[in-house]
């Protein structure tokens, strides 16, 4: 089946050459509170000078951090399918109820 | 109850540890029942069993040291082992995963640690009656994974869900998450063999136990054998109560611009007589704010996001899709923000699993330090959970002043029942548990008395999860139950002549003659 893969995988594959130096340069941090900042799409971390004193902050290959977010998403839909079938979503349910209440009653903010 | 003619509680009440002489003789009557290999004597599977999650002093851990540990696998082994002990005089500890937050799983004089996880057998699932027998070392998780073949489930579902063992589960009367829809674990768990502390095996359930929900006949045992923290014997094999693997989840989670609108949304949650209803759970303002520093689903959320409500729905997807219009309808009166699908089901599921999340806390400066979790609960009236709740931040506040050691990570409370009637409320604290020294360790006792006192003026039970019986809230037990707990006292005498099973717990070393100071109650 490998003719159907694509020529540019969007992510490096386990098989793509490993360059210590990319692997220790993850996107530049953006702060997003007062206490966080993020680098990756929905990888969030300590600001780094709060960790200067009693915990210092680890040096994460860019590889690990990916591998465990996406593990973390594993472990959350195995958790789902553990206890249901199915998973309902809110937003489907907000839709109904907002759709019922139209055009007399006011959406949810 | 009257006094047996032997002279009682005559195991020694002191932690040393026993004589080589002494350990020996007991390793050699425990090769007749054991193999060598469920003999455990060294040093790392003795410091493996000697403590729970609950933070306790770094320094003072050998305290808590078993002389040995074995690993059982039939209930005849365990009546066996505790006969020895009895006839030795040597401490019993029945240890059930060991994930309890009220140290019942701590040796607290040594001993004997009795490690059910070896008893992980499924004995029986009976399809006809909707029922499974199992070893009591079988963790919820696990038994779900084969009950899943045959489309069932049994679903007492704390937040230690993976690790924590059905045997546990009845020694502290576990509570669960979904216990709203279901029950909870003195709900689900029929009937269960249990070796009392004289090595005599009893079958406990409603009459004649077994497969049995509802019985009249004789005395209501079921509720005495659970929820002892092991001081009454240890429970081997349970038959338990079985129901439809959920067709459906839904699990919304909402956003709240003060904590009063969430509240009342709670409540109206509780009281709305949806059948599918499994919970609904309020975080306040103090657990935001502790959310918006480390949880990647609540630090980017606006900063009105003040309070959270979360409602949980189980059951077929027609009755789960109607129910939660319901509850949406309800949320929406009371000024509700849907906080959107990745956060209501992401949250929802880790909320099984707990116990797998990396904690740090901060020093007052905001400096990040490691720190370990603990959680005071109470078992409160809706009415009263806004004074509990005020009155605790206040005391984990002046805690706070005094040290960095504490730290306060904000309280949830979670509905007990299908009515709203009560809630399971706590207070997470962070614990530096390295920085942990007496000094500190006497004002977390005091703030752990301080607020089980809180409860107990509020009308509430000191615990509707974890039990009571660690220092500090242990002391107003007897406020609590009143003349109740004289009877604990005169159950333990006759069930345990010789105080061999778990003792240092629940202020039971009193029910002896030779009991310790401080913990005789006269």
């Amino acid at each position: 089946m490998a003719e159907h893969l694509p020529q540019t995988p969007s992510a490096p594959a386990a098989s793509a050459p490993y360059r210590r130096s990319e692997q220790l340069t993850p996107p530049p941090a953006v702060p997003v509170s007062e206490v966080a900042q993020t680098t990756f799409e929905h990888v969030y971390e300590v600001d780094p000078r709060l960790m200067q004193q009693h915990v210092l902050q680890q040096v994460f290959p860019n590889w690990d951090t990916l591998r465990i977010m996406r593990s973390r998403a594993d472990h959350l839909q195995w958790m789902h399918q553990h206890f249901a079938s199915t998973v309902i979503s809110g937003s489907e349910i907000l839709a109904e109820v907002e759709a019922e209440a139209a055009p007399a009653g006011q959406p949810l903010r | 109850m009257t006094a047996t003619a032997e002279p009682m509680g005559t195991t020694p009440l002191g932690n040393r540890p026993l004589e080589p002489a002494r350990l020996d003789a007991l390793v050699q009557a425990l090769r007749t029942v054991l193999a060598d290999d469920q003999i455990l004597t060294n040093k790392t599977d003795r410091y493996n069993r000697a403590r729970v999650p609950a933070p306790f002093p770094v320094h003072r851990w050998s305290e808590r040291l078993p002389d040995l540990a074995v690993l059982p696998t039939s209930t005849e082994q365990v009546a066996q082992i505790v006969r020895i002990a009895n006839e030795m005089r040597i401490p019993v500890v029945p240890r059930d995963g060991g994930t309890g937050l009220t140290d019942g799983a701590v040796p607290m004089r040594g001993g004997i640690v009795v490690d059910v996880k070896r008893m992980n057998q499924i004995h029986e699932i009976d399809l006809v009656n909707r029922t499974v027998t199992v070893g009591t070392g079988i963790s919820m998780l696990k038994l779900n994974e084969r009950l899943a073949q045959h489309g069932l489930f049994y679903p007492d579902d704390p937040a230690s869900y993976p690790c924590s063992l059905v045997g546990g589960r009845i020694g502290t009367s576990g509570w669960s998450l979904i216990g709203s829809r279901y029950g909870h674990t003195r709900d689900l768990v029929l009937s269960f063999d249990h070796v009392l502390p004289t090595g005599d095996i009893l079958h406990v359930g409603d009459g004649i136990g077994g497969k049995i929900s509802k019985s009249s006949s004789g005395f209501q045992m079921k509720h005495l054998f659970m929820g002892h923290q092991g001081t009454l014997g240890i429970a081997t094999k349970a038959t338990l109560k079985l129901f439809p693997k959920p067709e459906a989840e839904l699990s919304p989670f909402w956003a709240f611009d003060n904590y009063d609108d969430a509240y009342a949304c709670t409540g109206a949650l509780a009281r709305a007589g949806v059948a599918t209803f499994a919970g609904a759970v309020l975080f306040d303002e103090y657990k935001v704010a502790y959310l918006r520093r480390d949880d990647e689903a609540y630090i980017p959320q606006p900063g009105d996001v003040r309070a959270l409500v979360c409602s949980v729905m189980y059951g077929y997807e027609d009755e789960v899709r109607a129910g939660g219009k319901r509850l949406f309808r309800i949320a929406k009166e009371h000024g509700a923000r849907y906080l959107g699908d990745e956060i209501s089901e992401g949250d929802w599921a880790a909320r099984h699993d707990r116990y797998a999340t990396p904690l740090h806390g901060r020093t007052k400066d905001g400096q990040v330090i490691p720190m370990s979790w603990h959680c005071e609960d109470a078992a409160v009236n809706y009415a009263n959970v806004p004074a509990v709740s005020k009155a605790w931040h206040e005391i984990i506040a002046r805690l706070r002043r005094k040290s960095d050691v504490f730290d306060d990570w904000g309280m949830f409370a979670y509905t007990s029942a299908n009515t709203g009637v009560d809630y399971l409320t706590e207070i997470d604290v962070g614990i530096w548990e390295q920085r942990l020294d007496d000094a500190a360790w006497a004002a977390w006792v005091d703030a752990k008395r301080e607020i089980a006192a809180v409860a107990i003026a509020h009308n509430a039970s000191m615990s509707a999860c974890h039990g009571s019986c660690r220092e500090g809230e242990v002391d107003l037990l007897p406020e609590e139950l009143g003349r109740g707990f004289d009877v604990m006292l005169d159950v333990k005498r006759a069930l345990d002549p010789n105080n061999i099973m778990n003792p240092g717990k629940y202020l039971l070393d009193g029910a002896y003659d030779n009991a310790c100071e401080g913990t005789s109650r006269g």
